[in-house]
């Protein structure tokens, strides 16, 4: 049996799966204040009645670390930054940071050495303000580690109570500002998640749930929990990945799809292209700070069932319906304070749940706002059309007809009509921002091509009523799974693991790296023989069995054959007019999926 | 002017050296260059459609061409306020597929360590600075430009479509209003690519600015533009195509032309008849540092500019100025090339040269784009840079007062120039050029005839041959300006008829700007294609 939970902002959500079935669901209501008791009361409520040894595996999805940071409540941090030539490091807008002088450059040579007196100073005078976290990031860092091992060396020795997070640890990947901000995050967050999986562990303990358990990844993987400790900036977002996941799992393989995750107050998307999750392609945004932490390509509108539904002048006397962006209470049918348009999908009969006379009376009373300034006009709208052509709608309502059932309908219509063209513009957006991706080589010219999705496929509590109009206007199939009310749940429950590695390797230095792992190497070490007459292939074949090693050092061995490889490239270095060595980068992944046995249900 | 002659002999000595190594490597070139059009080809045909639309017409009839009237060509688009505007447009495409040969300079990796640099940097998140995705351009971008021979194919693999096409890109964002400037780090470049295009000179097969120039003008009928080139080489290739155009300010400062590559680009070189002084040639001194090329920029540029008063101005933008660089002698540095962008600031720079990739390239190329964006690009220093280092030595000063003051002579009289000269001309112009085409080696002989209108800048036709090893090609090209009059226009194509009979080309060409209709006529075939 499989548990999968994912503690989302309102509800957390719990699905307990076995024989690829789902055997049961749980919806319970997130405690902001504690979260723990929320996955637990959700946990019970699914593996309840089931022993515990039946339990294979358990993944959690849990907004732990969002939460912390948006609450401000994470450690500070002492930046220790070494940024070289380039950009004047006084336009970056990070707190708490101490500027050093030394620079490596993008082959990671030292341009300029440290200022060890310099580093001292800072060192003393972050000592001296009370500093406990320290993140030290060079630029070039990932090519040459040197400056902040050194800087680490000292902070050990004269602060040494201080936690000191290193730069070429966290990532790898070119983007020097990006790269402070997910080593800051790393370091703020360690102690308190550390604390958050150790209250995980105690609490499985004494459910005597023994299977291992995993944590979902804001790239749609999942991490052993023991290891998360390690990144734990990597769980942000999760959310919207185990809805992605959930949302691959229950619709037809290599499809491409829209994923709509319609909340209370917002509503999540993320795309599924050619059955493969489309990932952002620099990483996300967290709190004010871009980030490297890879996470699939979400975007979040503020449209939701529970959006307030207003109406607002529009100017030259006439008035508009705005839907969000914000959210006064729950649905009006709900015994909200203000109308919605779960109140006009209830009017329409799309949905069942609330109270249809309060339904009602919200959507009318919208209904006679907006028709005292339209009953002038001689409009001749069937309302269908609504949204396109606002000016003109409703216009054929008068004010003494405020209860007149066409009225109602009509209004309902045109607020539905709002809210999911709010969506599908968002979707077109998406699309034409991925076709707008950067290309860098000649291939990726070429092939870039026009996709559009197949399915609009509806996941969390508010799809019902909205998703058929969604995909009417993206003339696509509208798609809401079994399940789908906990899709994300399921996500979490049959997501595979995730990993990436990323080789790069200088033959004239002789050295090679691993990015995620921040060792520089000697190529003597590598059975390569000849580093003159190396190929591609050869870059290929250390880089498949670097990410063997990675995989079994991460105790998810069984994955590493669905590794691929993303992107591989060679560079000659040319000195004079000699070929001097080769530039190899070759990146690997363990690509997001689904586990087999999830798969084995789908052949069934 | 005089030149100390320790450094002419520098410069020349790195000349021959260079010719030498590209024998060397000619034959590896060639075979690669082979394969890859053999590659690119088969792309080209796969996609569903080639870039732009092209008519083939069998011309087997008895009147072998029939011209209609021409039309007049869609109306332009008026271009947007840019005034509100905010950020700086950027093509980043290094082209990591494509070199001339392998250890050419104009190889893979020249915007590797760039891409690290600008990337490392973080610069694509800035606020400031908008990132667009390249597009390949048309055949029909490149007819408003080029006579290629054989066909626009052979001339313009796909990579040149790109590079071409980015600028294109960035051109629509600047139009629009999305952008106040933009930035097309793109390659290969183009600056010596000239009218005529048998094949490949000074690594440049299609002219990206001079595409730009004719999208603009065609698209947004934007009239006056001024290309300034900051390469060290002579924009030769530029400045051969808009030579008779009054309408198009060229001005390029370089390292003096008996020093360096392609050997031209003297003061002397002011226009054709009706377009004197709107080409302005700057021949410094080898060895010119920061202070040179600011004080010719300041002093010369800046009022010719001011005095012109362009709509656009456009920066063919090398890096080749640099004192690192391997294929020139001058002193520039990153922080120079930073100050030279925000003082010009130009509505758009296109890459040229700039073959230093590792000590110059990562740092002027993030200096300028921080200028343009408008930032602080003050910590922006190559690793063994010192400010001061270099220093304008001050008998080459006293030639730099003499070029400022030799040119803005010329400048202020252009109108009186263009007067004297054309009242000693008849109804045509004739001009006889050699041009030699270092990469591919090729000598072509052109003559070159302008007609004296009195209405409009004049119909202009080129017969050039070509020689090869063996082969010899002649081809006839007849070129009606986008702003002629009517006469011209429909003299020009009358030529065009008449030349389609004459055996002795191997093809003929039709470049009708005004009425933004391209034809290309081959002898062989009987074939005629239109763009």
């Amino acid at each position: 049996m499989l548990i999968g939970i994912d503690v989302g902002g309102t509800t957390t959500d719990a699905v307990l799966i076995g024989n690829g079935e789902v055997y049961s669901t749980a919806k319970v209501a997130t405690e902001p204040q504690n979260l723990l008791i929320s996955l637990l009361t959700a946990l019970d409520a699914v593996s309840g009645e089931i022993p515990p040894e039946r339990i294979k595996r358990v993944v959690f999805s849990t907004t732990v670390i969002t939460n912390l940071i948006a609450e401000g409540k994470t450690d500070h941090v002492a930046l220790l930054l070494i940024p070289g030539p380039g950009l004047n490091p006084a336009s970056y807008n990070f707190p708490d940071s101490f500027f050093l002088k030394g620079a490596m450059d993008y082959r990671g040579r030292e341009i300029q050495a440290l200022d060890e007196a310099e580093v001292r100073e800072n060192v003393s005078r972050i000592r001296d303000l009370g500093f406990l976290r320290a993140a030290v990031v060079s630029k070039f860092g990932q090519r040459n580690p040197d400056h902040e091992f050194r800087v680490a060396e000292i902070l050990e020795e004269m602060h040494p109570e201080c936690k000191v997070e290193l730069g070429h640890r966290v990532s790898g990947k070119l983007n020097f500002p990006r790269r402070v901000a997910s080593t800051m995050f790393a370091s703020a967050t360690k102690e308190k998640y550390r604390a958050f999986v150790a209250e995980i562990k105690k609490a499985l303990a004494e459910r005597d749930i023994k299977a291992p358990v995993y944590i979902l990844k804001a790239d749609g993987g999942t991490l052993p929990l023991e290891k998360s400790t390690e990144f734990p900036v990597e769980t942000i977002f999760s959310g919207p990945a185990a809805s992605t996941i959930g949302a691959l799992a229950l619709t037809p393989e290599g499809q491409t799809s829209v994923v709509v995750d319609i909340g209370g107050t917002t509503t999540d998307l993320a795309l599924i292209l050619s059955g493969k999750p489309l990932m952002a392609s620099r990483g996300a945004k967290l709190d004010a700070f871009l980030t490297q932490v890879r996470a699939f390509a979400v975007r979040s509108i503020a449209v939701g069932g529970d959006s307030a539904v207003r109406v607002a002048e529009a100017g030259e006397g006439k008035r508009t319906i705005t839907v969000g962006p914000d959210r006064a209470g729950p649905a009006y049918c709900m015994g909200g304070p203000e109308p919605t348009p779960t109140d006009a999908l209830r009017v329409l009969g799309l949905i069942e749940i609330g109270d249809p006379g309060r339904a009602k009376e919200a959507v009318a009373s919208i209904a006679s706002r907006i028709a005292k300034t339209e009953s002038k006009d001689e409009g001749k709208d069937e309302g269908k059309d609504a949204g396109k052509d606002e000016d003109r709608l409703g216009a054929d309502i008068e004010a003494e007809y405020d209860y007149d059932t066409r009225a109602e309908t009509e209004t309902a219509c045109r607020i539905v009509d709002i809210a999911t063209e709010m969506i599908a513009s968002a979707v077109r957006e998406m699309f034409l921002e991925w076709e707008q991706e950067p290309a860098y080589r000649i291939w990726e010219v070429l092939q870039k091509k026009k996709e559009r999705p197949e399915n609009v496929v509806g996941v969390g509590g508010g799809a019902r009523g909205l998703i058929a109009g969604v995909a009417e206007k993206l003339n696509a199939r509208p798609l809401i799974p079994e399940h789908a009310e906990v899709g994300n749940a399921i996500g979490a429950a049959v997501a595979r693991p995730t990993l990436t590695l990323n080789l790069r390797i200088d033959t004239e230095q002789k050295v090679y790296s691993v990015a995620e792992e921040g060792e520089i190497l000697s190529l003597n070490t590598t059975d390569i023989s000849n580093f003159n007459k190396m190929r591609s292939e050869d870059a290929e074949a250390l880089a498949a069995k670097l990410l063997r090693e990675r995989a079994e050092r991460f105790g998810i061995s069984e994955y590493a054959g669905e590794a691929e490889i993303t992107h591989s490239e060679v560079f000659n270095v040319v000195k004079g007019w000699l070929t001097a060595g080769r530039l190899f980068d070759v990146n690997m992944q363990i690509p997001a999926g689904l586990i087999p046995e999830w798969k084995r249900r789908e052949k069934a | 002017m005089k030149f100390g002659f320790g450094k002419i002999k520098d410069a020349l000595k790195g000349v021959a050296e260079k010719e030498e190594r590209e024998k060397e490597d000619e034959e590896e070139k060639r075979e690669r260059e082979i394969s890859e059009a053999r590659e690119v080809k088969e792309k080209m045909s796969e996609s569903e459609q080639g870039p732009g639309t092209i008519e083939e017409l069998n011309m087997e009839a008895k009147e072998p061409v029939k011209l209609n009237e021409p039309g007049s060509g869609p109306e332009p688009l008026a271009p947007a306020d840019r005034t509100k505007a905010e950020k700086t447009g950027l093509i980043f495409f290094p082209a990591f597929d494509w070199a001339i040969s392998p250890t050419h300079p104009e190889r893979e990796e020249r915007l590797l360590y760039t891409r690290d640099q600008i990337f490392e940097e973080g610069l694509m998140d800035l606020p400031q600075i908008a990132e667009y995705t390249p597009r390949l351009a048309g055949y029909k971008d490149i007819a408003r430009v080029h006579f290629c021979v054989p066909d626009i194919k052979a001339q313009a693999t796909t990579p040149h479509l790109i590079a071409a096409g980015s600028c294109l890109v960035l051109a629509d964002a600047l139009m629009v209003g999305e952008v106040k400037n933009a930035f097309a780090l793109v390659r290969p470049p183009g600056h010596h690519a000239m009218t005529v295009a048998h094949g490949n000179r000074g690594f440049c097969n299609i002219n990206n600015e001079a595409i730009l120039v004719e999208y603009l003008r065609r698209k947004y009928g934007i009239r006056r533009i001024a290309i300034v080139d900051t390469d060290v080489h002579h924009g030769d290739g530029t400045q051969e195509i808009f030579y008779n155009d009054p309408d198009v300010l060229f001005i390029s400062f370089h390292q003096d032309g008996r020093t360096l590559y392609p050997g031209s680009g003297f003061m002397n070189e002011l226009g054709g008849p009706k377009a004197l002084a709107r080409t302005i040639n700057i021949p410094l001194p080898p060895g010119t540092p920061d202070e040179g090329i600011l004080y010719v920029l300041d002093s010369l540029v800046l009022p010719i500019l001011r005095d012109f008063k362009p709509e656009l101005v456009l920066n063919s933008a090398g890096q080749d100025n640099h004192y690192t660089d391997p294929l020139a002698n001058m002193r520039f540095s990153a922080q120079g090339y930073a100050r030279l962008n925000e003082k010009l600031a130009p509505d758009m720079a296109v890459l040229e040269g700039g073959y230093a990739i590792q000590s110059a390239l990562p740092y002027v190329n993030t200096g300028i784009i921080l200028a343009m964006a408008g930032l602080d690009y003050s910590c922006v220093r190559e690793p063994d840079y010192t400010p001061g280092m270099f220093v304008q030595a001050s008998r080459d000063r006293k030639v730099l007062d003499e070029i400022v003051a030799t040119q803005l002579e010329n400048w202020k009289n252009r109108d009186f120039l263009v007067e004297e000269t054309v009242k000693g001309l008849g109804d045509f112009y004739h001009r006889k050029k050699q041009i030699f085409y270092d990469t591919d080696m090729i000598q072509e002989f052109q003559d070159e005839t302008i007609k004296m209108c009195p209405d409009c800048q004049g119909y202009v036709t080129i017969d050039s041959h070509a020689h090869r090893s063996i082969n010899d090609t002649r081809v006839f090209g007849v070129s009606v300006p986008i702003y002629a009059c009517k006469n011209c226009q429909a003299e020009a194509r009358e030529e065009y008829k008449k030349r389609i009979r004459d055996p002795v080309y191997e093809h003929v060409y039709l470049q009708d700007k005004k009425a933004d209709e391209y034809r290309a006529y081959d002898m062989r075939t009987k074939k005629e294609t239109v763009y």
